[in-house]
């Protein structure tokens, strides 16, 4: 069972990795598609997987991942646990501000299956921040990518004097309010 | 414009093939990911600002790294230290084992003794039980061996007696040792005293001594006084105030 860990690797230079971690597919490709749309200067990839571990067969061919985003399907209580099982395969270090769980579907709240009150209790545990957004709709699922390419650029070191640990504690305390 | 020269191309030709489609149920082998490249920028692209901000870049990578290896420095320490306490406790933990191992053995042998001598004497008794001449014999060396144990006994009461009449004589050496010491001490004290008294004495004969030089010296000065007063030819006789000190001269110290 292989750890994700965040500083096994060297960075290449001028690009950021993010991975999507979630059970939906097709909402992980719309919004990989959504952030590659964004006017950026460096090179982004996206990694998409369905749960923690990744194959360890590619293991040397895969970049340093910069940027964990697990994604939690508020209407379906199996994406939360998939999320949970795979939280254990990354390493403590990540925690420091290397992950992010979006949480999908708010915009239909009728059909929730899972707690907000669960989620925040997630995120709080894991010391993450944790965004709501609904990735059906264009405006929100813009806005998010534009968020989520942010925080990636941060996690990445692409801006100077901003530490993901720096940047995660700023989320915490406005979490905390 | 330099900004603009780092425009990537446009995002959507670039794009790898997107993942292979995921199995419904949950597999234990976990999908490869996917990888979807973004445009690179290109040599004839690279100016300066662009290569300051890749230098940012990397010296904001270069903190975290170093700020990953300050802390993982440390972990390690403390990794070690726990180590050395858990190595500390097995070994203490190894020694209580022994120790415990071996009150086991000894009370082992203790047990096995003692069953030895209950099957003695349980045959003993079925042989008496018999009534032939083993069974004699064996009342005989009975009763020896309770002669014998009552001699023991009385040996050792006597070697008691005269341990603690050993005990006796050597408490009252201790207390004979004890005076000793303080018949010492008395001794030691009224030497030092004999020896401060002869210095007193000698401090009294130099004062005689000071004395005795004082009065010679006044007795001179006597003597001068006289002669002056008489050889200077005044009538001390007349005046009553130098007749006294004449009358005075006349009383010699030494004399006295």
């Amino acid at each position: 069972m292989a750890v994700l860990r965040p500083l096994d690797k060297l960075p290449t230079l001028n690009s950021g990795v993010l991975l999507l971690v979630g059970s939906d597919e097709a909402l992980q490709q719309k919004l990989a598609e959504a952030i590659l749309q964004e006017k950026k200067d460096f090179n982004i990839s996206i990694h998409l997987a369905a749960s923690l571990p990744l194959p360890s067969e590619r293991d040397h061919l895969r970049p340093r991942i910069d940027l964990v985003v697990f994604m939690i399907d508020i209407k379906s209580k199996y994406s939360l646990k998939n999320v949970e099982a795979s939280l254990a395969h990354v390493d403590a270090n990540f925690f420091l501000g290397k992950v992010c769980f979006l949480v999908t579907g708010v915009g239909r709240v009728n059909a929730c299956s899972i707690e907000t009150n669960a989620i925040c209790q997630l995120g709080k545990a894991y010391c993450s921040p944790v965004l709501f957004c609904e990735l059906e709709l264009e405006g929100i699922r813009v806005a998010t990518a534009q968020r989520l390419l942010r925080m990636l650029q941060i996690c990445a070191g692409h801006i100077p004097g901003v530490s993901a640990l720096s940047f995660v504690s700023l989320m915490r305390n406005s979490d905390d309010d | 414009m330099a900004a603009l020269a780092l425009e990537p191309p446009a995002p959507a030709p670039t794009f790898e093939p997107p993942a292979p489609p995921l199995d419904p149920e949950p597999i234990p082998a976990p999908v490869p990911a996917p990888v979807w490249v973004q445009g690179s920028i290109n040599d004839g692209d690279l100016n300066a600002l662009a290569l300051l901000r890749l230098r940012d870049r990397l010296k904001e990578q270069l903190v975290e790294y170093k700020a990953a290896l300050l802390a993982n420095q440390e972990y390690f320490t403390n990794h070690l230290k726990i180590n050395i306490i858990e190595e500390k406790l097995i070994q203490s933990a190894t020694k209580n084992l022994q120790k415990s191992i071996e009150e086991v053995k000894v009370s082992l042998q203790n047990k096995t003794l003692a069953l030895q001598r209950v099957q003695i004497t349980d045959a003993l008794r079925n042989q008496v039980d018999h009534n032939d001449e083993d069974s004699r014999l064996i009342l005989e060396t009975m009763k020896q061996i309770g002669l014998l144990s009552q001699a023991v006994v009385e040996y050792q009461q006597q070697a008691n007696h005269k341990e603690e009449r050993m005990t006796d004589i050597k408490r009252k050496r201790l207390c004979l040792k004890v005076d000793e010491g303080q018949k010492v001490e008395q001794i030691q004290t009224t030497m030092d005293m004999q020896e401060e008294k002869p210095a007193s004495v000698n401090v009294s004969e130099t004062e005689n001594n000071k004395l005795e030089q004082e009065k010679q010296m006044t007795a001179v000065i006597q003597n001068v006084f006289q002669n002056l007063i008489v050889g200077s030819g005044v009538n001390w006789a007349e005046d009553a105030s130098l007749k006294a000190v004449v009358l005075r001269l006349e009383n010699n110290v030494c004399v006295h």
